[in-house]
């Protein structure tokens, strides 16, 4: 096992590392920009250092002040937790050449599975289904139309050099394909000078289901089960909850099994995360990997009892997984909400600055990770996530009421939070009902600034 | 004051073979006196002690002035304001000189303007020289030859 492990991350990842290191007895390195210098998680740990200023380019995101620490403080191994250099292959390799342990997987897994083309060719040759479509540009309509037919309505059509909504169409017969074929093409050309479009078939409004999977360094792979991450807004996730209301035994074993198989043939080792596309008919689509831990890991950690960071430890130390997959079992039902410093009557803006009151809920089945406290300032320079709030009950009916008086309990005052919405969504129909999917905060919240709580005084 | 201050120079005595240190916050009177254990009895020919004013919350590497007074001198004295701290540029390990056998850059006396080398960081085995940025007089050094140093820490003390 190792003896120093340096983190290079900030904030409530930073203070999970710590603890995981800390029940091992595993000696720790924090490293913190000026902005984090009076953050008290960096007081749990054995020794900090300061990297650089505010700005992440230079300290968080900077390959040669992380590495530069990790050797003053002789640290054998460094966790990146999530964003930052967590899936940055050329810095799993640079630790590599300077013999600190990344903790993750090899670098070239990572740049395999960084790169969505070769993920998506490496799913295919591992026989997981992925969202048909033309692979490869599109030149003409009469080629359009003989790939739409193969691959069935409604079709989206993407430019090859597209972004952010430009040069994409969805067409859902023949005369808006041919239409919407000339109209992504022009409208590619004149926004990225390359009118290049392929075709992708488009799932409509999908529920986002993610498998996680741990592999050690001599081929055991194991999957705990699945995270419903269907609540996000624009990409951004919002509620987590294992198990998900919309896999049947028989399905769930399928998905599984195929992120299982993802991870075989990327040679995967370490704690990741397969996400897939789930249509409303019960068929699903990869679409990428998460070479890292993720925010939402609590929630399978609740569910299965494992200790996920623990275990990123212990594989990147050469142990092997202790356990196989008949071993994992699966108790309950927990929900996870993000607590985000954004104002949701402003489209949530971010809200940093002073909290002059924070009071976390507690109690049965609640579980806070947040590295916040009363007085503590917000950072504007980072992201606005204060921390996450997990419950944990036999189901998921209890598990809501449990959240629902948790989210109650919390006080934050000074910077405006997400907790009205989320309040608002544990307590919509569809929600309860379990019949949601990823369009769901766009269908009820996109267009009202004011936050309506169904079937109760808004608050 | 707050107490990752306290840390920090406890950690900067540590690495600085520093002794004794007097830390006074003018703005709430408080004044906190360390010593180095084991080093305390030894103060008079191990190193020199120091006293610090701390000029202004919160960062001590813009707010510092500080005088470096005679070894053995008696505490708690006030200390005259006369060097400002020139901080870390970034984190790595510190050298005086170009290499084992060269002269350091500077010593303490010496006068530097803005192009003036004064010391090398080394991170990921780059060697980056590190220069004055402004002109002035080396009042005291205060790390030692490879001493490892953090982003912001107080490398001499320069009278402007």
């Amino acid at each position: 096992m190792f003896r120093r492990v340096l983190i290079a991350n900030r904030g409530e990842i930073a203070q999970r590392i710590i603890r995981a290191c800390r029940e091992l007895g595993i000696e720790t390195v924090a490293v913190y920009s000026t902005a984090d210098a009076d953050a008290v998680y960096l007081r749990q740990a054995d020794e900090t250092i300061c990297i650089g200023p505010a700005q992440s380019s230079k300290s968080y995101l900077s390959i040669p002040a992380i590495i530069a620490a990790a050797e003053i403080a002789d640290a054998d191994a460094i966790h990146p937790g999530y964003g930052f250099l967590s899936e940055n292959e050329h810095f799993a390799e640079v630790c590599r050449s300077c013999k600190i342990t990344f903790i993750g997987p090899e670098p070239e897994t990572i740049a395999r599975l960084g790169d969505k083309v070769a993920a998506r060719e490496l799913a295919r040759e591992a026989g997981v289904p992925i969202v048909p479509g033309s692979d490869g540009p599109v030149e003409d309509e009469a080629t359009a139309m003989r790939v739409a037919q193969s691959i069935g309505y409604p079709i989206m059509i993407k430019a090859a050099a597209g972004g952010g909504g430009r040069g994409m169409r969805i067409a859902r017969n023949e005369p808006s394909l041919i239409t919407g074929f000339h109209a992504a093409s022009s409208e590619a050309k004149a926004a990225f000078g390359d009118g290049t479009v392929y075709l992708e078939k488009f799932v409509e409004n999908p529920r986002h289901i993610e498998v996680q999977i741990l592999a050690d360094k001599f081929g055991t792979i194991v999957h705990l089960g699945e995270r419903d991450c269907s609540i996000q807004r624009r990409h951004q996730k919002l509620v987590e909850e294992s198990p998900s209301a919309a896999l049947t035994p028989e399905l769930r074993a399928r998905i599984c099994e195929s992120a299982v198989k993802v991870a075989r043939h990327a040679n995967y080792t370490n704690a990741g995360t397969v996400e897939f596309l789930l249509s409303r008919d019960g068929s699903y689509y990869f679409i990428e990997v998460n070479a890292r831990i993720q925010v939402e890991h609590p929630v399978t950690e609740l569910v299965t009892g494992v200790d996920l960071v623990q275990q990123q430890l212990r594989i990147a130390a050469g142990e092997k997984l202790g356990f196989e997959q008949k071993d994992v079992q699966f108790r309950g039902h927990a929900i996870e909400c993000r607590i985000n410093a954004e104002d949701p009557e402003r489209d949530f803006q971010p809200s940093p600055g002073r909290i002059d009151l924070y009071v976390p809920p507690g109690g049965p089945g609640v579980r806070v990770d947040s590295h916040c406290y009363s007085g503590y300032r917000i950072p504007p320079n980072y992201d606005s996530m204060m921390g996450k709030l997990l419950v944990h009950r036999p189901r998921r009916d209890l598990a809501i009421r449990t959240m629902l008086r948790a989210l109650d309990e919390f006080v934050i005052e000074g910077p405006k939070t997400t907790i009205p919405l989320l309040r608002s969504v544990l307590s919509h129909s569809d929600f309860r009902a379990g019949d949601h999917d990823t369009g769901f905060v766009e269908r009820y919240y996109g267009h009202h600034p004011a936050i309506p709580v169904p079937g109760g005084d808004a608050r | 004051m707050d107490l990752k201050l306290i840390q920090r120079l406890i950690a900067m005595m540590r690495r600085g073979g520093v002794a004794e240190l007097d830390v006074e916050d003018p703005a709430t009177g408080l004044k906190v006196r360390l010593v180095r254990e084991g080093v305390a009895g030894a103060a008079a020919q191990a190193g020199p002690v120091v006293h610090y004013v701390q000029g202004g919350v919160p960062a001590m590497a813009t707010g510092v002035t500080a005088a470096p007074a005679p070894a053995g001198e008696a505490p708690a004295s006030k200390a005259v304001p006369a060097g400002t701290p020139f901080p870390s540029p970034m984190v790595g390990t510190f050298f005086r000189s170009s290499g084992p056998e060269a002269e350091p850059f500077v010593q303490v006396g010496a006068r530097v303007n803005p192009q003036s080398t004064v010391c090398i960081i080394e991170a990921m085995k780059v060697m980056n020289e590190i220069k004055a940025e402004v002109s002035g007089e080396i009042l005291a050094i205060l790390v030692e030859n490879g001493e490892p140093v953090e982003f912001g820490q107080p490398l001499f003390l320069l009278k402007t």
